[in-house]
């Protein structure tokens, strides 16, 4: 098991190091940060809740258009570049590849979301207007707690666009359509299953009963739902059930599984067994340690001959084909 | 190998923060009572009820409000205007939930009634209480300046014992909540009635005074008496004295009798003081000074060793302004008359103390130019009066009230003046129909009385053009041009609409910490700023759907319900341009500002220094009006933005 692990973070390290020497990530990055921040600044920070009343929708168009932007490329671009046919010759199962490369992306995503809007927090203190010093306040304003609320589900909202998106990736990376699919699900994502809500509701084919599950399914929708109801908490969304919550929790965990199973099905099937047989009768014919053991042992070498052609990779300078996390173009 | 740590790293982070959610993070959590003084106050009492209670030490019981919504602790003297502001509609909106509420406990002190009927501590302690844990005693003959006092206690069983020689019943605070008060009703039909009613008293005030012309002759100066000292000495009660044309010296006289004083007019008679003091002083009732005219009164204004009530709050007030030299002084002289009369004076025109019912008509006083130099022009002091189709240019103030209660200001004219109308710790007045110009305010009502009305009144050029404080007060079709500043909105739970508002540097400033008011249907066009607003939250402009017209505000009526569909900020940062600039509709309709707006009206409590009219009208309320004011105004008629 632990040679998957070694596999899935060889994965990791490869899509993190593509993000790094990537100037267009790097540059989305800084735009990112700077439209949140001067949305921040921009806004009355008189107080933790005003703000995240203020960053709700912004948060709800801008994480999508960063997940789309760090993971519409993800898989396609190792399709279009062949290395995923390369990587297939290798012992790395599809969900190992799928999931590092959702990690990566993620890791640096998530940071870059969390750690944008923590600091647009402190501008609440830094540069709020001082309340007035004659007359008595009280917290009404929100406790930071509330606003790190709002960040943690800003970044699991994130994640799970992002899965969203690396799925799309895969399924499109056939095609050359990946672009116009990645925009698809960013407007699905955004605008269409609220408007398709809408359109139910007003249509007379959902009721309002079922709004709060079917609600869940939209995952924006499920986001903001759960910071009405868990950070700003108005008086109206502050009377939602813990169902309503619950709801949205699981809404969201099911896109973000069902997206990475997706895209772990369809992004190469795993190859047949008897193919690695061969290569370990080769290997055991030049040893004998390995002839006993079982299924379990039998990845160890393969893993490591990815770890070592990832690893290498640095040394290696552009061997074709090969998956040294080389910037995309 | 880098990845891994920063994956675990990052994961490490996000798992600890992640305990946010399971820690409490309610506001509400215990906010303990804060210093009264320190709370934004509403009170069910006036400034001049209040200085009774301070003086006498009474007891009013308190409230501390603490908002979800509203990061200022609201403090409340007298229990009423606790009950019916939780209640008011919009209330919710504007401040959310109150998170807690106490209220003075009595329940460890002393309650006894004083001589004026007024409810004292006169031992022992108060504390504070939660209202849920709270008795209340209503309906007990327990009182405060204010009104009928409600009594809370923490122990039921004080709670009866006061009931015991106070009468009342003991209810909870859900009984407290279903219990009836007086609510202000800030409605245009409410304001309305209240001009019909005090326009009515007014009418039959002057209709009362007028026939005090028709007193007979019984002596005419210069055929029946030698001077008018002597005139006065011979003619017997309620007939006229008449005083042909000419010039009299002989002046400063005091009438003690009800009597009619009549000259040949105002160009014709004309009575010239020696410069010290008062020129006519009436000291009874039903006296009346018509058709002739006042110069050469003394230049004293203030007072300070004159012996008034001394232990009175208002003494003060009294040696400042209630004695200086006047034209005419009325003191103790109810239902006296001046009509057709010009007076040139340094000081006061027209006094008129403890005299309800005075009626003053087309009247002329001319004050001293710069205002500085001069005083009021006519002033009532604890009296009740009326003012109306007179002419006041120059001197400080062309009707000054203190503790004129009920008073009526009505088609007057004021230029030059340092304030038109000038409002103290009066209440129920009704000053309409007048014109103000070149002055530092046309109407300024101060010191937080309750339930004046200001309407129809017309402001140009003028510092500030109208500035009402206290509640329960209605400002209503008055129109201000090319003022520094139209309309103040100084007051709380108080109605100002369709006012014109035309052409002023900064249309309306919002000046009060509490957004209580109610602003709708007023047209602001052509203003360099439409609104400015004082530190405090941000404010709701809008009423039961429907806001005011901001001339050039962007967005379309799409559904032709006469408001445009988007909401309107008056102080934003694109809006605030909107009529100056059509680039300003071009960005004003971005996705950019729309994202920025987006939230803009929720949580107003929270936020600060703001105007939001959430149902902009399409066209002016007043169209004539507004046209009218364009037309008259003479600086910016260009940026008024007309459908």
């Amino acid at each position: 098991m632990s040679g998957e692990t070694d596999d899935l973070f060889a994965v990791v390290e490869r899509e993190l190091t593509i993000v790094a020497r990537t100037p267009a990530y790097i540059a989305t990055a800084v735009g990112f940060a700077a439209v949140v921040w001067w949305l921040a600044y921009a806004s009355s920070l008189t107080g933790y809740v005003p703000l995240v009343a203020d960053l709700l929708t912004p948060v709800e168009v801008l994480v999508p258009l960063l997940a789309v932007a760090f993971g519409y490329r993800a898989i396609q671009a190792d399709a279009a570049s062949k290395e995923l046919d390369v990587l297939r010759t290798y012992p790395l199962r599809p969900r190992t590849y799928v999931v590092g490369v959702f990690v990566g992306r993620a890791t640096a995503v998530l940071s870059l979301v969390f750690v944008t809007l923590l600091v647009a927090g402190l501008f609440v203190p830094l540069f709020g207007p001082p309340a007035n010093p004659v007359i008595a306040t009280h917290g009404g304003d929100g406790p930071f707690g509330t606003y790190l609320r709002f960040v943690l589900l800003a970044t699991c909202y994130a994640a799970v666009v992002l899965a969203a998106v690396v799925a799309v990736s895969t399924v499109a990376a056939r095609g050359r359509t990946v672009i116009a699919a990645a925009v698809g699900v960013f407007v699905l994502l955004t605008v269409g299953l609220d408007l398709g809500l809408v359109a139910a509701l007003s249509s007379g084919v959902v009721d309002p009963d079922a709004l709060r599950y079917l609600l869940a399914l939209s995952p924006n929708s499920a986001f903001r739902g759960l910071t009405l109801a868990l950070s700003i908490r108005t008086v109206e969304a502050a009377t939602l059930p813990v169902s309503a919550v619950l709801a949205n929790v699981v809404g969201l965990a099911l896109w973000l599984v069902g997206s990475l199973v997706l895209a772990a099905l369809s992004v190469w099937s795993d190859p047949p067994t008897e193919r690695w047989q061969v290569v370990e009768t080769l290997s055991a014919g030049r040893g004998t340690d390995a002839s006993t053991d079982a299924a379990a042992d039998q990845r160890e070498p393969a893993a490591a001959s990815v770890e070592q052609s990832v690893d290498g990779s640095d040394e290696r300078s552009g061997g074709a084909g090969a998956p040294d996390g080389s910037p995309e173009d | 190998m880098y990845a891994r740590y920063l994956v675990t790293a990052l994961a490490a982070v996000l798992l600890v923060t992640s305990g946010v959610f399971v820690v409490d993070v309610d506001p509400g959590e215990g906010p303990s009572v804060v210093d009264f003084d320190d709370a934004i106050t509403m009170s069910d009492l006036t400034q001049a009820e209040q200085r009774v209670v301070k003086e006498r030490s009474l007891a009013v019981p308190r409230a501390e409000v603490f908002y979800s919504r509203y990061r200022y602790v609201v403090g409340h003297q007298g229990l009423s205007s606790l009950v019916t502001e939780l209640d008011r509609d919009g209330h919710e909106r504007q401040f959310g939930v109150p998170l807690s509420i106490y209220v003075t406990d009595y329940a460890d002190a002393e309650l006894a009634a004083g001589d004026d009927g007024f409810l004292r501590v006169t031992g022992g302690d108060t504390d504070w209480v939660a209202v849920e844990s709270a008795h209340f005693v209503v309906d007990s003959d327990a009182r405060h300046p204010g009104g009928a006092a409600v009594v809370p206690f923490s122990e039921r069983a004080a709670a009866e014992q006061f009931t015991d020689s106070f009468g009342g019943t003991v209810v909870g605070w859900e009984g407290l909540q279903a219990h009836s008060f007086d609510r202000s009703e800030l409605s245009l039909a409410a304001a309305e009635r209240r001009t019909t009613d005090r326009h009515g008293w007014a009418d039959t005030a002057a209709a009362d005074a007028r026939q005090l012309r028709d007193r007979p002759v019984s002596v005419v100066v210069g055929e029946d008496a030698p001077t008018l000292a002597a005139a006065i000495e011979r003619a017997p009660p309620n007939t006229t004295v008449v005083l042909p044309a000419g010039e009299y010296h002989d002046v400063n006289r005091t009438v003690r009798k009800p009597l009619t004083i009549r000259g040949a007019g105002v160009n014709e008679t004309r009575l010239v003081g020696d410069g010290n003091g008062s020129v006519l002083r009436a000291f009874d009732a039903r006296v009346a000074v018509t058709d002739l005219s006042i110069r050469g009164i003394g230049q004293q204004q203030a007072r300070p060793n004159l012996t008034v009530d001394a232990d009175a709050w208002d003494a003060q007030v009294l040696r400042a302004y209630g004695y200086a030299a006047s034209g005419i002084e009325f003191d103790d002289a109810g239902g006296s008359y001046v009509a057709d009369v010009y007076i040139e004076t340094p000081t006061n025109g027209v006094t008129v103390r403890y005299s309800d019912g005075v009626v003053i008509e087309d009247v002329r006083v001319d004050g001293e130019t710069p205002w500085r130099e001069g005083f009021m022009s006519t002033i009532t002091v604890h009296s009740r009066m009326v003012v109306q189709d007179s002419t006041f240019v120059g001197g400080r103030d062309g009707v000054y009230m203190h503790l004129g209660d009920g008073t009526v200001v009505r088609n007057n004219s004021f230029a030059d003046l340092r304030f038109g109308v000038h409002e103290m710790y009066t209440s129920g007045t009704l000053v309409a129909n007048n014109t103000a110009t070149r002055t530092r305010t046309g109407v300024v009502v101060m010191t937080l009385p309750e339930d004046n009305v200001v309407t129809r009144n017309h402001v140009t050029d003028s510092a500030v053009g109208i500035d009402v404080a206290g509640r329960a007060s209605y400002v209503v079709g008055n129109t201000l041009v090319d003022n520094e500043e139209g309309l103040d909105v100084g007051s709380d739970r108080s109605l100002f609409a369709r006012n014109v508002v035309v052409g002023n540097d900064v249309g309306i400033r919002a000046s009060t910490l509490i957004p209580t008011n109610v602003v709708t249907a007023n047209d602001v066009v052509g203003n360099d700023r439409y609104v400015s607003t004082s530190l405090g939250p941000v404010r709701i402009w809008t009423d039961d759907g429907a806001g005011n017209y901001w001339g050039g505000a962007p967005g379309v009526d799409s559904d032709r319900d006469g408001f445009i569909d988007r909401p309107f900020q008056p102080t934003g940062a694109v809006d605030r341009y909107a009529a100056s600039s059509p680039d300003a509709h071009v960005l004003a309709t971005s996705p950019a500002v729309q994202l920025l707006r987006s939230q803009e009206g929720s949580l107003p409590g929270l936020r600060s220094r703001g105007v939001v009219d959430e149902a902009p009208q399409v066209r002016p309320v007043r169209p004539a009006a507004v046209a009218a004011a364009l037309n008259t105004s003479a600086t910016r008629a260009g940026t008024g933005v007309l459908a």
